[in-house]
Parts: structure tokens; sequence; C-alpha cells
């Protein structure tokens, strides 16, 4: 294990863990329910954890990623539906990712968010097109590490460490109405799916063929999985800790992305707002890179298509011509004039139906002896994995109407 | 495991990817040819590779849109070409020469071919 990748790795995954979703839920969910849904961003976070750690370890003794064992496990017809839900849910993410890079771009420039959106596709593919896979992954990781300024904010702003302590027990608010209980579940909802977005784990476990990861590399992608994203998660507990103690008490609700970057304006000023809504733009920006990378790797395994950016692009073509392709569909979504905010519960509702098709396939694989043979599953990676397959079914089939009885979180 | 040997068509070959000497992608295993007659023994004769294969596993009604998306080529890679069977099927040469990857060099055809560090 080399130290510097191992560091560099760790900090990537850390920069790269918060995306728009995430950043949206954190906000509304402090200033509405103050530091009660603290332990529900470090459950899923442990969710995530198991799962990438599962889907990495499947690509460094397998040598396959995730999706083309997928097709195999599951069967051409139910594997053909699982590509599809994917590709709506991941597209839709991808438009809310890129419609939120436009936003951030419009704050800091002014310029027309229409204009942004554009110009912020056409950035993203020549990023992709110029740099090998390696490079994509580190610069927009890296630099989304200016993120830390919501932690920093939040130490600077002396709030009650003991409550925040407290809100990582999990717990449901005394003397909420049936309306406020109705869309406290919404939230839980959506936190899950915001953090345990399938798209993650077909490129994380993607990424590590294209870093041609092999057994050697199994405590690497273990330590980067668990510190990466238990890093990761804290910057996202961060926004929402802030939001409680700042928006909270305000009755201030943080309907707007940008809204969140405030938190590092309170008490840096002008460059505390610029710190932060750098690391939105690149945090947002790395996960519309990923949530369209992750679609195109789904769309070339499950069609034996030559894939991966460590090829040059026209070495492997159709997938090249998929990536672009998805982009500009993700950028015809974003120029509908659909709000961002509409794409992100969109995103986290379609992603959490998907979820389970996701997951299941992925635990079946990572637990089969005739692939993974002394790496399968042990019993506690066996036993936290269906335990969180049957949290995320439950909060699969309650989604739907938590959506439609609490109008999106609206109330 | 050795394709001469026992196989599990299902769990241990179909839709698994092809890997060829060069270590490229070369496509999935979407069906299989077999040889043999009633009351004798069943021997896999080639692998069906290409979305045109999928016609006997998959709903009608699909086809066009499967048809639409990813063509429908057929190639057969015959048995002797295969070395092992595991995670993946790994081929005994070159895709090209087995006639795979003949949509990637059509594909390639309306890629630029630089400004990629």
């Amino acid at each position: 294990m080399n130290p510097l990748e191992l560091t560099l790795g760790i900090m990537t995954a850390v920069g790269g863990f918060v995306d728009i979703s995430e950043l949206v839920f954190a906000a509304k969910a402090g200033s509405t329910f103050g530091y009660a849904l603290i332990w529900v961003f470090a459950f899923s976070t442990i969710g995530i954890i198991v799962f990438s750690e599962m889907s990495g370890r499947v690509a460094a003794v397998a040598k396959q990623p995730v999706f083309n064992l997928m097709r195999h496990r599951l069967g051409l017809k139910l594997g053909l539906i699982t590509l599809a839900a994917s590709i709506i849910s991941n597209l839709i993410t991808c438009a809310a990712e890129v419609g939120g890079v436009a936003l951030i771009l419009n704050y800091l420039t002014g310029l027309p968010y229409m204009a942004m959106a554009v110009l912020v596709t056409a950035v993203l593919i020549v990023s992709i097109w110029v740099l090998p896979f390696k490079w994509i992954e580190r610069a927009y990781g890296l630099l989304g590490l200016f993120m830390v300024t919501f932690a920093v904010a939040l130490v600077a702003i002396h709030p009650p460490w003991h409550q925040i302590a407290g809100g990582l027990v999990p717990q449901v608010p005394h003397g909420l109405s049936t309306k406020e209980l109705l869309t406290f579940g919404y939230f839980t909802v959506a936190i899950i799916s915001a953090v345990m977005f399938p798209y993650e784990v077909y490129f994380y476990s993607s990424g590590g063929i294209e870093e041609e990861w092999s057994i050697k590399d199994l405590l690497t992608n273990r330590v980067t999985s668990i510190l990466g994203m238990g890093l990761g998660s804290l910057l996202a507990i961060s926004i929402l800790a802030s939001s409680a103690q700042l928006f909270g008490p305000m009755n201030v609700d943080p309907e707007l992305p940008g809204t969140a970057a405030l938190e590092a304006a309170i008490p840096f000023g002008k460059w505390g707002l610029i710190l932060a809504l750098l690391g939105m733009f690149f945090a947002v920006a790395g996960a519309a890179v990923e949530t369209c990378l992750a679609n195109a790797y789904s769309i070339a395994q499950f069609f034996g298509w030559m894939w991966g950016r460590h090829k040059k692009p026209w070495e492997a073509p159709r997938f090249t011509i998929t990536w672009i392709a998805l982009f500009v569909a993700a950028l015809g979504i974003v120029l509908t004039g659909v709000d961002v905010m509409t794409l992100v519960e969109f995103a986290v509702l379609f992603s959490i139906l998907v979820l389970p098709l996701t997951y299941l396939p992925l635990l079946l694989l990572s637990g089969d002896r005739k692939f993974m043979r002394e790496h399968a599953n042990g019993a506690v990676t066996k036993t936290l994995g269906w335990f969180y397959f049957a949290v995320i079914m439950i909060a699969a089939i309650a989604a739907l109407p938590l959506y439609f009885l609490t109008s999106g979180g609206n109330g | 495991m050795s394709p001469d040997g026992p196989i599990k068509l299902v769990s241990e070959l179909l839709d698994l990817p092809l890997i060829d000497s060069d270590g490229k992608y070369c496509g999935i295993v979407d069906d299989v040819e077999l040889a043999g007659s009633p009351g004798k023994e069943l021997k896999l004769k080639a692998l069906l590779v290409g979305p045109g294969a999928y016609a006997g596993r998959f709903p009608m009604w699909a086809m066009p849109l499967v048809r639409w998306i990813a063509g429908d080529r057929v190639t057969r890679v015959p048995v002797a070409s295969i070395r092992n069977i595991g995670a993946a099927v790994e081929l005994d040469g070159p895709g090209s020469k087995l006639g795979l990857l003949k949509s990637e060099a059509t594909a390639r055809q309306w890629i630029p071919k630089k400004g990629a560090l």
C-alpha cells in the first residue's frame, strides 16, 4: 500500500462525497428539524461504505466491474430492466448536478443560468476528453476539498456540540404533528437515497478496474471506503448542523442550493462565501462527471463494449459516444427550464426506487465464493449488507407515498 | 474452468464478458450454439456474440428498441478459441481475428484522434 496514493485516494473520496442532493437535503433537514436528522447521514454513510467496499472488492478480485457481472447474475431480462432504471436515475441525477453547477456559476458571475449550463457541459466534456481517469477523479475530488470550508465555518460559529452529538442517536423528535412526522419520514428516505445513490458504486467499481486494482489493493479499498466516505459525511453533517444553528431559529428555508454557502459567509464574510461556492462548484461538477461516466460504464459493460477513460477516447469509441450523448441529454433536460430543486427531488426519488436492484446483485456477487474465493463477504459484511438491503427496500416502498403525502417534503 | 469440461450453461457461461488475448473487451456471451442429438451428449460448439443473438432470449416487442440502440450483429466464436472460463471468458487470440470488435471499428471512424493526454 503506497501511503501517498492512499492519502490522495482518501482526500479524493472526501472531496467527492457531497453532491447537489446531499447539499440541498442537509441544509433543509437542519433548518426544518434541527440536529434530529444527523443520525440518518451517519447511518446511510455506513451503508454506502459497506456497499462501496463490496464493489471495490469485486473489482479487485473478480477483475470485473459490477454491471458486467450483474447481467450474468440477474439474466438478460432483469439485467436490462436494471440497466434501464439505472440510466433514467443517473440521467436525472446528472441533469440535477449540471443544473446545480450552472446555478453556482450564476451566483459567482451573475451570468445567465442557461448559458452557464451550456458552458458547464462543454467544459465537463472537454475535461473528460482531455484528462485520463486518474486525473479526472483527482482534479475534481481534490478541488472539492474547498468544501472543508463548511466544517471550519461550523467550528467558527461555536455550535452546541452536545446537541450535535445527541443528533447521532437514532431518534424521532417528540411532539411532531402527523404532517411533520410524514415530512420527517420523507427527509429520512431522501437522505438515505442521496447518500447511497446507485451511481456511486458503479463509478467506484469501474474506477477500480480503470486503476487496475488487484488483491493487493484490498486494504486500500477498505481504508479508502471507510475514511474517505466517513470523513466526507462529516462535511454533509457540518452543513446540516450550521443550518440548524443559523437558519432554523430564523425560519429560513434554504430552498436554493446556494443558500448553504451563506453558512460560511456568516462567520468569514466574502471570502467564506467564495470558498464555500468554490467547494460546492467542484464537488457538484465532480458528481456530474461521476453520474455521466457511471451511466456510460453501465451501458458499455452491459453490452460488452470496450470502455474506460484509462483508454484514449478513440480506443473505446462507443463508450466515448455514449458519455458525450448522456451529457448532451442531461443538458437537454436542464434547458427545458425545469427547476434544479425539482430535478434534485426526482433524482432522489427515482434513485431510491432503483437502489434495491443495484445492491441486491452486488450483495449476491460479493458473497459468491466461485467468483470471490476467500475474499467473499465475511459474517459482519454479510449481516450489514442484508440489514441495509432490508432498510433500502423499506425506504423504496415508503418513498412514493411519502413524496405525495408531503408534497416533496414541503408539508 | 476449461470449455471441454462440464459447464452449467446459464450460471457459468451465459452473459459473461469476453476478453481477448490483448485484454480487450470483445462483447458478451449472448447465446450459445450446441452440437448433439436426442439421446446423445450435448457439446458446446460456439458462443454467439452480439445483440442479434438476443432474439431467442428476449420478448419480441423489445427487439426493435435493442436493435436501434445496439444493432443486430451476431458473431460466432468457435469453442476452440476459448482459453478459460471464469469471471470472464478469456479468448485465445485477438478479438479482431475472430470477427469481433467490428462495431467498435465502425464507431472509431466518428471519433477525432486528438486532444487526449
